[in-house]
């Protein structure tokens, strides 16, 4: 299941999966866990590009790797908040002026969980009502973009 | 708010920065959202805000570092024109960051499907995908 929300900017993703919450967080902080997903379809995390302390103020840093072409992405982050199995918290001081990733995992019961991650500050810009409302011409790009979300 | 001179050197990240750095204010915003249905003069952008004409010339000077904004040099009243293209960066940055985090998720679910039950772990059931109607 998954469902995508965003004001361009405040990006909210939900997913719900038939996994206990304490396996679904510690796949979250681990990097034997991480590297199997942390890179999406077509890019690769290994191992050893995953550094990992989980504890407030631990670094978070991963080096995904195109599969075709060979380029890094490296990614720089520090955790403010480890709060087994419900809530971790980490800021990438290096994007755009520091974005702040919240990651809530919710119990359902039945063996699944909800997970939340909730992105602020991804640009601040689109969290207002005018932001989308008053676009046009040249802003007709992000209202298009919008209804893509 | 801090900004930086853009100098040659800057580069696509760093302008990116400055982009959303930019973008971070509402009445800049506004502004924007203003000039995008036409050119307009300092004293005509300041008509709807509460504010002086020079906060309004502040926002300005943000968003002309930015290049968000151009104003012309020699004209007696220097309107202002948007410069529309400078947000694509932005617009394709958000959008190449929330495909990877949607793939990322995607693929957490095989992991922890794998995970809980090795043997089945070339069966894959296709997700059923949610998505919220657009209006």
């Amino acid at each position: 299941m998954n469902d995508t929300t965003s004001n361009l900017g405040e990006v909210t993703y939900t997913r719900i999966y038939d996994a206990p919450r304490e396996l679904v967080f510690e796949c979250m902080i681990t990097p034997e866990h991480l590297t199997h997903f942390w890179g999406p379809v077509g890019v690769s995390t290994p191992l050893a590009n995953i550094t990992l302390d989980p504890r407030p103020g631990g670094v978070f840093e991963t080096i995904m790797v195109d599969d075709a072409s060979g380029d890094e992405y490296p990614s720089r982050g520090v955790f403010v908040e480890i709060t087994p199995p419900s809530r971790l918290v980490w800021t990438e001081p290096d994007v755009e002026g520091g974005m702040t990733t919240t990651s809530t995992f919710n119990d359902l019961g039945n063996g699944r969980t909800e997970v939340i991650v909730h992105q602020s500050n991804v640009p601040e810009m689109f969290r207002s009502q005018e932001a989308s409302a008053g676009m046009q011409s040249s802003f007709d790009r992000f209202a298009t973009y919008l209804t893509t979300l | 708010m801090t900004t930086s001179t853009i100098t040659p050197t800057t580069s696509a990240d760093d302008m990116l920065s400055i982009t959303f750095a930019a973008l971070a204010d509402p009445t800049r915003r506004a502004i924007l959202a203003r000039l995008a249905t036409g050119d307009a003069t300092v004293n005509e952008l300041a008509e709807p805000f509460e504010i002086s004409l020079q906060a309004v010339s502040k926002h300005l000077k943000v968003l002309e570092q930015a290049r968000l904004i151009s104003r012309s040099k020699d004209a007696q009243f220097r309107p202002c024109r948007l410069e529309g293209d400078r947000l694509e960066p932005a617009v394709e940055w958000i959008a190449r960051h929330r495909t990877v985090w949607e793939s990322r998720l995607d693929r957490l679910e095989v992991h922890l499907r794998n995970l809980q039950n090795p043997q089945h772990e070339l069966h894959r059931t296709k997700p059923t995908h949610k998505k919220e109607p657009k209006q």
